[in-house]
């Protein structure tokens, strides 16, 4: 099962790295995102196996029944993490989920930005772009520009 | 000692960005309560760094549990002198930039939630410098950077956008390995609190027992997280590109307080926990290495700019390796040089900025080949004057702040303190960068007011007077730094108190893990059951 999971790591991560590399940023964005679930599995894969000891049955939840609930809280339980998943990967990966989420949709409407106003996602393109230019506020003509693009291209930018 | 007030320091940043949200439109307003919440945080992290170290012996570290759930299980925040510093010396810098902001930036930027997104940016700094947590910690550098990718992207032109890339997606890069390298030390010692790590790896070198595999790739990896933050050596790229596209005041926060977040993180963390036993032999020279050629390569880099941004860009990473160079060679001295400098260099580097603002105001270039430079100090004199202040406070000559924090980390470097590791050569090294910084300052500083540029001054068309809300700020940040160099005693007895402390940890976990009453779990058994510590049963309820 960890072997499978690692195996699942490594390919992301690879896949990830070769994204990241690429000379387009929307393959880097997806580089990204990819490299996040990579992340979350390793996470997965760090906090121990799922399966009970030495058999095929899996652990139980960490939050499953009251009787189970009870006997966790009067310590009948000598050791929980033999029986039941360990609870705080998960909580960490659910949290490193949400935070992978406002970052996705941060970099995708910075790849929507960008594409409107230097007219290209090409990293070689993008390099065009002259150091001494003044850096003028693009968003105060963006809209204009955006108006003109759709009036010329006949409806679709 | 418990202190439940802590949390201000981050609540009150989020209650004004939050506050700041509804009312963006209306600029007066949300300056208004954006200055109300500022000083609240300046005067709250004031009071509590009192409460540190008042009384004859102080109070060493105040902690807040969060939820009442104790130290290892649930959410630390810890507030002890050496995060005090940085915390009042970051609030600070958020008011003079802040106040910059007001007369320098557009107010179609100012509108586009300019007002939260500082707000939020600050309660992530504050939050960082609280956490007692490694996951809490690369949540709050989330909070941190989601807020700076708005700042840095926001009214950005073409340029600042395709600069802004490489700051974003570098960072998400680190962030990705940071929450993988936070699962991996949950796998390893089945605790993410630091105060419980340093308890173990102290434990288990103690005893002598082996650290669990791996120890030193995970050390590793959050070396190149935190180096990436703190912009180390082969991780510092994207400081001078993405950086000197911003604007003054924002330039003036940026450069003064992000960096100092990956420095302190760096300077808590691994002195007790990542450089600990065989750790320590592989991650002690790198980071000795990559403090040496930041130093010396930035400061090179420095000589050679000639627009004036980059250079003190270059110089906040020289900064930076002269920090980094404290937290490898370590032990009191060293990490007290640590706490000094670090703090210092915050309001020494926005004074800078500021200064650096203030002047392409004036001269409406930014370039010191520019013939609107040349023999400024005929017509500005005291700014030629306020710049000598700020550009030798930043090569660290003895009047002035940036002195004693180098002193102290270039004694321990030459071996004048026996817990720290000496090394020679990086001792001799930051004296050369020393001088190194000093002939770049002074070639900035000749050529931008004391020579007469050779063509005669042309008539400055795009000069603006430039604003009174950035001399004010210049004001307050010249006084503190002024202040802090000539009267620097009670400074450097706060920095001694956060060296000692950051350099023995038992202060630290024992305020932190008081609550507990554990029976020392060695390393050796804790690890075959995989789970040092059982649920303690009474935290259920």
């Amino acid at each position: 099962m960890i072997m499978v999971l690692a195996i699942c790591v490594a390919v992301t991560f690879g896949v990830s790295a070769y994204l990241l590399l690429g000379r387009e940023l929307k393959g880097v964005a997806m580089g990204v995102f990819l490299l996040g679930h990579a992340a979350n599995m390793a996470i997965l894969a760090a906090s121990g196996s799922p399966k009970l000891d030495g058999g095929p049955n899996m652990k139980r939840p960490p939050i499953s029944d009251t009787t189970f609930d009870a006997q966790l809280r009067d310590g009948t339980i000598a050791d929980p993490l033999s029986v039941m998943v360990d609870p705080v990967p998960q909580a960490l990966i659910l949290t490193a989920i949400v935070i992978g989420f406002a970052v996705m949709g941060f970099l995708l409407s910075l790849l929507v930005v960008t594409s409107r106003n230097v007219g290209t996602l090409t990293l070689d393109e993008l390099a065009q772009v002259h150091e001494d230019e003044p850096d003028e506020d693009i968003d105060a003509i963006s809209r204009d520009v955006w108006k003109k693009r759709r009036n010329e291209s006949g409806g679709t930018p | 000692m418990t202190n439940r007030w802590i949390v201000l320091m981050v609540v009150l940043p989020m209650l004004t960005g939050a506050l700041s949200v509804p009312v963006v439109r209306r600029m007066r307003l949300s300056r208004a309560i954006g200055l109300v919440g500022m000083s609240a945080t300046l005067a709250a992290s004031l009071l509590l760094l009192w409460q540190t170290v008042a009384g004859s012996e102080g109070r060493g570290a105040l902690v807040s549990q969060m939820g009442q759930w104790d130290a290892p299980m649930g959410i630390t925040l810890v507030f002890d002198t050496f995060s005090g510093m940085l915390m009042v010396a970051a609030a600070f810098v958020f008011l003079c930039g802040y106040l910059a902001s007001f007369g320098e930036l557009k107010p179609t930027l100012e509108r586009r939630y300019f007002h939260p997104l500082l707000h939020f940016m600050h309660a992530g700094v504050n939050l960082s410098f609280l956490t007692g947590d490694l996951f809490n910690l690369f949540v709050a550098f989330e909070i941190m950077l989601m807020a700076s990718y708005g700042l840095v992207c926001l009214a950005a032109g073409r340029k600042r956008l395709v600069h802004a890339y490489k700051y974003v997606v570098l960072n998400l890069l680190a962030s990705a390995l940071f929450v993988t390298s936070a699962g991996l030390v949950y796998g390893m010692f089945g605790t993410l609190n630091l105060a419980d790590l340093m308890r173990i790896v102290g434990t288990a070198v103690d005893y002598g027992d082996a650290l669990p595999d791996g120890f030193v790739a995970v050390s590793v990896l959050l070396l190149t997280v935190f180096g990436l933050k703190a912009a180390v050596f082969p991780l510092f790229f994207w400081l001078p590109d993405a950086y000197p596209t911003l604007p003054t005041p924002l330039l003036a926060i940026f450069g003064g307080v992000l960096t100092k977040v990956g420095i302190y993180v760096l300077a808590r963390t691994f002195p007790p926990i990542f450089m600990v036993g065989e750790a320590g032999d592989v991650v002690g020279p790198m980071l000795l290495f990559a403090a040496v050629v930041t130093m010396l390569l930035a400061g090179v880099m420095a000589v050679a700019y000639r627009k004036l941004r980059g250079g003190l860009c270059m110089m906040v990473l020289v900064g930076v390796g002269f920090s980094v160079a404290g937290v490898a060679v370590g032990g009191n001295v060293g990490l007290s040089g640590v706490a000094f400098y670090a703090s210092q260099s915050m309001i020494a580097a926005a004074l800078a900025f500021v200064l650096c603002g203030k002047l392409e105001a004036h001269t409406g270039a930014d370039h010191l080949d520019d013939p609107h430079f040349g023999g400024l100090w005929r017509e500005v004199p005291w700014l030629a004057v306020f710049s000598f202040v700020a550009f030798v406070t930043l090569v660290g000559l003895p009047p002035l702040s940036g002195f004693y924090g180098k002193l102290w980390i270039i004694q321990a470097a030459l071996g004048g303190d026996e817990t720290s590791n000496p090394n020679t050569w990086v001792g001799f090294a930051a004296l050369l960068t020393g001088a190194i910084t000093l002939l770049a300052v002074l070639r900035w500083w000749t050529s931008a007011f004391w020579l007469g540029s050779e063509h005669g001054r042309t008539s400055r068309d795009n000069a603006r007077p430039g604003s009174r809300s950035l001399s004010a700020a210049l004001g307050l940040l010249l006084a503190a730094s002024i202040t802090l160099g000539l009267f620097a005693q009670p400074f450097l007895t706060l920095a001694q108190n956060a060296g000692d402390r950051l350099a023995s940890p038992a202060g630290y976990i024992e305020a932190v893990l008081n609550p507990i009453d554990f029976e020392t779990p060695r390393l050796a058994n804790t690890l075959s059951h995989a789970q040092p510590h059982p649920p303690k049963p009474e935290a259920h309820h």
